[in-house]
């Protein structure tokens, strides 16, 4: 048996872990808000629902799914407070207000007829928004001071690449005409429109700038 | 999305065959209707000679119940805005309420899902049976306390009562299968009832008159679905009040005593009616 009294490492050899992150406390927090309302329009929305859609399948997954989106922003509501926001509700709120907009738009389908383009707007707009948009927090926030965070954006990624899966396959099922893929189709184009005028669910920069300098110098010519 | 989607309205495929409240009264055949002639063939157990169509039968409702329930949970997510109660949010709901409902929400969906397996394993499909809407109806109710109490007070704990007896009945046929998914879902069930007692007790702390409003809404949805003696205490009421479930859900004893009580005069009603309605038959013949 080793030495217990032999000293070791904090980090271990293959913990690379590093200290730097690229939101502060004030940032962190302001997503979260945002991640919070987001989540609660949608689960919102996936329980009003249910009783609209006639697909005995599809009417189970909503309600299944309502859960894991009103699981995540519990998850974030309780997130708030330990980033310094004892006012949750402060922070709910949407990024601006081409996002509310964006959810006006994204819950008004209601009739039984309509279940294809409620479900385009869940699974082939939004979700794959907040998918990306909790990835580049995941990627980007400091994996030693925003380790709750990272926590929780991993719960709430499994539940989104599994129910993205699920919905995806569920429209796949859905769409059997030409004019069907159409609809889909449009209904898409249109919210997706207005989720770009919006900036993502966290607003501009909910996935970062790519065209932004990653390396101070770069514009210069010195970097190299 | 509008708020407050009316029963008419709820979206089901070809299979499903609805009945209103007052056809399902009217109905000479159905045990709601008081002048019904026929007696309750008794409390649910194998040597029932109906017992194997009489199981089938409260399955097929167990899931046209789950859905309901399904669809009245999921409305209260949307139907409500969340934050205090204020003039112009009258019926405003803690955001807490609205996650208890999302999770009831995954509750009902696997109960549905538990119901069509099981209603396949007993030998029915879906449609076989009618589908009573009163479960929605009931949570159809503007204002949230009404709503939760007359849904997760009476109607859910009435599946408390109803999972019991077909969990007991599953014992006594010797079907593992359905006694093990009754167990499950009743346990649902008393978490679903106790979050009724408890957002009631929580929602009108200061509110009395409001509290009264709920608790005399559950007693109509209570009566309503004592069904003639449906549900009571007596050894041939087809379902049992099952106590000791009710009491771990927030139930009071003076609670179960009234509710017992409603049963009773449910049935005496019923069987008023079924002498008046002889007596006539037997002075026009």
């Amino acid at each position: 048996m080793a030495d217990p009294k032999k000293p070791r490492a904090a980090f271990a050899p293959w913990d690379r872990r590093e200290l730097p992150g690229a939101f502060d406390v004030e940032e962190s927090a302001r997503r979260v808000g945002n991640y919070k309302w987001i989540e609660m329009r949608l689960f919102e929305a996936l329980g009003g629902w249910v009783a609209t859609v006639p697909e005995l399948d599809v009417k189970l997954r909503l309600g299944t799914h309502c859960y894991h989106h009103a699981w995540h922003a519990e998850l974030w509501h309780k997130r708030l407070p330990e980033l310094r926001e004892m006012n949750p509700d402060r922070l709910t709120v949407p990024p601006n207000d081409e996002l509310v907009t964006f959810v006006a738009a994204l819950t008004e389908p209601e009739g039984p007829g309509e279940t294809i383009e409620k479900l385009v707007g869940v699974y082939r707009v939004l979700i794959p928004a907040l998918v990306a948009a909790y990835t580049y927090h995941l990627n980007n926030t400091s994996t030693i001071t925003d380790a709750p965070t990272i926590r929780s954006l991993k719960f709430a990624l499994q539940d989104l690449f599994d129910d993205w899966r699920d919905g995806e396959m569920m429209l796949q099922s859905l769409i059997e005409t030409p004019d069907e893929v159409d609809r889909a189709a449009a209904h898409q184009a249109r919210l997706q429109k207005l989720l770009l005028a919006s900036g993502g669910v966290a607003g501009p920069g909910s996935i970062g700038d790519p065209w932004a300098s990653e390396v101070p110098g770069a514009d210069e010519g010195i970097a190299s | 999305m509008k708020k407050l989607f009316p029963v008419e309205e709820l979206a089901r495929d070809d299979r499903f065959r609805r009945v209103a409240i007052a056809e399902r009264i009217t109905d000479g055949r159905s045990p709601a209707n008081a002048k019904n002639q026929e007696k309750l063939q008794g409390r649910l157990t194998p040597a029932r000679p109906d017992a194997p169509d009489a199981a089938r039968q409260l399955m097929h409702g167990i899931f046209t119940g789950e859905i309901q329930a399904l669809e009245g949970a999921g409305r209260t997510c949307w139907d409500f805005p969340v934050g205090k109660v204020t003039d112009e949010a009258p019926d405003a709901v803690p955001f807490e309420l609205k996650l208890d409902m999302a999770r009831q929400c995954w509750d009902e969906a696997r109960h549905c899902e538990i119901s069509v397996k099981l209603s396949d394993w007993m030998g029915t499909v879906i449609g076989e049976f009618s589908e009573a809407t009163f479960l929605y109806e009931a949570a159809c109710n503007p204002d949230p306390v009404l709503r939760l109490t007359g849904v997760n007070r009476a109607l859910e704990g009435l599946a408390i009562d109803v999972f019991n007896t077909m969990r007991e009945f599953g014992d006594s046929a010797g079907d593992p299968v359905l006694e093990f998914c009754e167990d499950w879902m009743l346990a649902d069930e008393v978490t679903h009832v106790k979050m009724g007692s408890d957002w009631l007790r929580r929602l009108t702390a200061t509110d009395p008159e409001r509290q009264a409003r709920a608790l005399e809404f559950q007693r109509i949805v209570d009566k309503l679905f004592s069904l003639g003696g449906f549900r009571g205490e007596d050894d041939d009421s087809p379902v049992r009040l099952a106590r000791r479930f009710r009491e771990l859900a927030g139930f009071d004893t003076d609670e179960m005593d009234e509710l017992a009580e409603i049963s009773r005069e449910s049935r005496d009603e019923a069987t008023r009616y079924q002498e008046q309605a002889l007596a006539a038959a037997d002075g026009g013949a």
